[in-house]
């Protein structure tokens, strides 16, 4: 009976890979399969002479180089204004927080990185309104909102990768440079903090791609169906994401079906692509599951 | 500089407290019209001034609870393999293939599922239309499964290497060492993993505005539309700003960011567990 | 290298032509510069992304952006200054009216039509049949002569405009049944019915095309000549609007949609001119 019990744990166990590969496998050749014979250059570019747009910033309409523009702006507003807060929080964390302050504020970070995008999006959304209302001259739904709110969504993966990549420092490294004089501040930005700049570095990747992915927070805040030529943080944008959701219930033919293939085919090689570096820098240390942290998306 | 990373923290804190309470006060007009009671148990029909958010608060919990028993068996035998079965090489390339696939964006599952699966379903049942509970369930099931795998993995690895090595010189086999040590050793591990998994379920907005038809009843089985919190928020932002029934989403919000408290609480529950019951 | 540089001519000689052989309709948008945010109703779409699209051409620096939502959001966002031109397929209330300091143009006449699935043998339905059908007392496909199968309804968001005209004047204010799906556009609804053999939905008539099949109501095929002529009694007029009189940039594109140029874009997308 026993041994039948383990047998079937066995069985169990690679028929759920089997599964979990097929359905996966199954994922990506559909995507192969349906964005063969798609012309690149019309998938970015629509009829748009590719050099006009690229060197003229001609408007391009009927493809992704707009979507795929927008995203990649966006990402990396989002996350430059994220950095800097994220890193010292959690410095902060790591190093100077009492046991009260600590347990807070570790405790509201996990709140933030497990809280609903659309969350988020709504009280950027809200707060957009507000400052709207209170100052008429204040950006309405734009790129910099958009930026504000998905940098205050990725907060969390900047703040646990600093955080564990400090404690993760060994303790004679970390006692050098106090012995040879130098203050607090200066061990953990001179000593501790290059010494794990491969993690942090890591951790900022990371929280690119999860910026990238997400649609909801963008969708509240500034994403249009079509903003074709527009390069500015004060105004609305295209992005991947959004651009996959419109396409998935707006498309009107089979052509057009197809673009929503090519560009999610464009938003996961993106994605991929930020993911596999975040994981190559990062050392597995940081890596390790963390009690508390909800990150290991 | 000190102050500078004192105000960095500080002000994480407190855009997150800040949150909640914008959730509370742009929807308090709506709290102190009705009574919460009536909105969390009610039905939905604005046409008539019921904002109750009921079916939306039940299509979360049935697509997320259908999303953990599709997910939590898949991850659980991958899991398996990973930890225990597989050795070296393979082991290090279907680690990394899972944390790879956990980057896959979550409108990309939608629309595949969007095109393929719903027409599927449609056909295979002799009632609904494909947008169902079960669909959006099967594919967030996939969805959170790459997050729970590489936790589960890391609450068996987590098992004290020396009673792990023990239990091999003693002649067991994997599969035994798994089911009479690792497993009852790991399970506060695992289960906190299927915590995570449950948040990002409930959390997910386009697979279920997607996938799952959006209707505004209670739903009644697994091959009917639902409305999830996430999804009603998405559709009801639409309406007029000023309207009772846009305050409604803020009731949403609500529940969700206590959702997410709880579940937070939760996690440290077990966790601290955890961390006291291990073999030090 | 000469045949970069002289692919380079080329494409910028082609580039001139367009501009030069442009109509004059697009003339007043000679020297412009500027940014105008379009979101609302989602029968408009198709319309002013190609009047964007021409205006573009003709003149780079004017930028036209066009978000959905629905009529509701688009008479929102425009009253509380958050776009420039908010769209809607439904008039706009006295109240919305007057608290925003509106002004509505209406520069399309639409329809919103009953469809289903090519296959769907059903294509007439008599008013009280449609308002059994939404209601959710009608609830098979047999009860209507056709194949054994629950329907399965489609409805739209509560700030669709389409959503308001169809339930005023199809259902005649009769109630939608809460079990329906809910998709958010008329391209949504589109290709919803277009892929649910047992589906039942209605979209503007301006987007009906051979994926789907109209349903005709009470005898009448609701097709653009059946709106036009009156005979369909399901229509609306398209409307765009403005905080206050139109101005700047907002005014010219509404010009343009209601000038010969314009209003040809409306006939090509399927809807009714009002000129």
């Amino acid at each position: 009976m026993k041994r039948f019990a383990e047998l079937l744990l066995v069985i169990f166990s690679w028929l759920a890979l089997l599964v979990f590969a097929a359905s996966f496998l199954s994922i990506f050749v559909v995507l192969l399969l349906r964005v063969r014979g798609l012309d690149a250059v019309s998938l970015f570019f629509g009829d748009t002479p590719p050099v006009d747009a690229l060197l003229h910033g001609l408007p391009v309409f009927d493809g992704i180089y707009p979507a795929l523009l927008g995203t990649v702006s966006v990402v990396m507003v989002a996350v430059l204004c994220a950095v800097l807060p994220g890193i010292f929080t959690g410095i902060y964390l790591a190093e100077f927080a009492g046991p009260w302050a600590h347990r807070i504020v570790n405790l509201l970070v996990d709140v933030l990185a497990g809280l609903p995008s659309i969350v988020v999006g709504l009280a950027g959304f809200s707060f957009m309104v507000l400052l709207h209302n209170l100052f008429p001259g204040a950006p309405g739904p734009c790129m910099a909102w958009s930026a504000l709110a998905l940098g205050f969504l990725v907060l969390p993966y900047l703040v646990r990768t600093t955080e564990t990549a400090l404690q993760a420092i060994p303790a004679e490294l970390r006692r050098t440079a106090p012995t040879l004089g130098a203050t607090k501040v200066q061990n953990i930005f001179f000593v501790l903090l290059p010494f794990r700049a491969k993690d942090l570095l890591g951790g900022v990747i990371l929280a690119t791609g999860r910026a990238a992915e997400d649609t909801a927070v963008i969708m509240l805040t500034g994403v249009v169906a079509s903003a074709p030529g527009m390069h500015s943080l004060f105004k609305q944008f295209e992005a991947l994401p959004f651009y996959i959701y419109y396409m998935s219930s707006q498309y009107r033919d089979l052509a057009e079906l197809q673009y929503g293939f090519g560009a999610s085919v464009t938003l996961l090689l993106l994605c991929g692509l930020f993911f596999a570096a975040a994981f190559l820098l990062q050392s597995y240390v940081s890596f390790r599951f963390r009690g508390s942290s909800w990150l290991q998306k | 500089m000190t102050r500078l990373i004192r105000a960095a923290a500080m002000v994480t804190g407190i855009c997150t407290i800040a949150v909640f309470f914008m959730m509370l006060i742009l929807g308090w007009p709506l709290f102190s019209h009705g009574h919460l009671l009536a909105l969390l148990v009610g039905g939905w029909n604005p046409g008539s001034g019921q904002f109750g958010i009921l079916p939306m608060i039940a299509g979360s919990t049935a697509i997320a609870g259908g999303a953990l028993l599709v997910g939590t068996p898949l991850s659980l035998g991958v899991a398996f393999v990973t930890a225990v079965f597989a050795r070296g090489r393979i082991r290090r390339v279907l680690l990394s293939c899972v944390r790879l696939m956990s980057g896959v964006p979550t409108v990309v599952y939608g629309f595949v599922a969007l095109i393929y699966l719903v027409p599927f379903i449609r056909s295979q049942f002799h009632s609904g239309s494909g947008f169902s509970i079960l669909t959006s369930s099967l594919v967030l099931g996939l969805l959170i499964s790459p997050t729970m795998i590489v936790l589960f993995v890391s609450a068996l690895d987590g098992v004290d290497p020396r009673a792990r090595r023990a239990a091999a010189a003693l002649g067991a086999t994997p599969a035994q060492r798994l089911l009479y040590l690792q497993l009852s050793e790991a399970l506060p591990g695992l289960l906190s993993g299927v915590v995570m998994g449950l948040g990002r379920a409930m959390g997910d907005t386009f697979i279920s505005l997607m996938l799952a038809g959006n209707s505004i009843n209670m739903p009644g089985g697994v091959l009917e539309s639902a409305r999830t919190l996430t999804a009603h928020i998405a559709l009801v932002m639409a309406v007029d700003f000023h309207s009772l029934e846009f305050q409604s989403i803020y009731l949403c919000g609500f529940v969700l960011y206590l959702f997410t408290f709880m579940l937070v609480l939760i996690l440290r529950a077990v966790n601290h567990r955890f961390q006291r019951g291990r073999v030090q | 290298m000469k045949k970069i540089v002289f692919c380079f001519a080329f494409i910028a000689a082609l580039g001139c032509c367009n501009a030069v052989f442009a109509s004059s309709a697009l003339d007043a948008f000679k020297g412009q510069e500027g940014v105008v945010k379009v979101a609302g109703g989602t029968a408009h779409i198709p319309v002013i992304k190609e009047a964007a699209k021409r205006i573009a051409r003709f003149n780079p620096k004017v930028i036209v952006t066009v978000a959905g939502g629905g009529s509701g959001v688009g008479i929102r966002q425009v009253g509380e200054g958050l776009v420039d031109i908010g769209d809607a397929g439904r008039s706009a209330t006295e109240e919305e009216i007057s608290r925003y300091n509106l002004v509505q143009v209406k520069w399309a006449v639409d329809g919103v039509g009953v469809v289903v699935s090519p296959e769907n043998s059903v294509k007439s339905l008599s008013t009280e049949q449609l308002q059994q059908i939404f209601a959710g007392t009608i609830s098979n496909w047999k009860e209507l002569g056709g194949e054994d199968h629950a329907i399965d309804l489609y409805d739209r968001d509560s700030a669709s405009g389409t959503r308001a005209v169809f339930v005023k004047k199809a259902l005649k204010k009769g109630a939608v049944n809460g079990g329906a799906n809910v998709v958010v556009s008329n391209g949504a609804m589109k290709t919803a019915i277009a892929g649910d053999p047992y589906g039942i939905g209605y979209v503007s008539v301006g987007h009906i095309d051979s994926t789907v099949t109209p349903v005709a109501l009470d005898g009448v095929v609701p097709t653009i000549p059946s709106v036009q002529d009156g005979s369909y009694p399901v229509a609306r007029g398209l409307y765009s609007l403005t905080r206050g009189e139109p101005a700047g940039l907002s005014a010219l594109l509404l010009n343009y949609l209601l000038s010969p140029e314009g209003q040809k874009i409306v006939e090509e997308k399927g809807f009714i001119g009002v000129k």
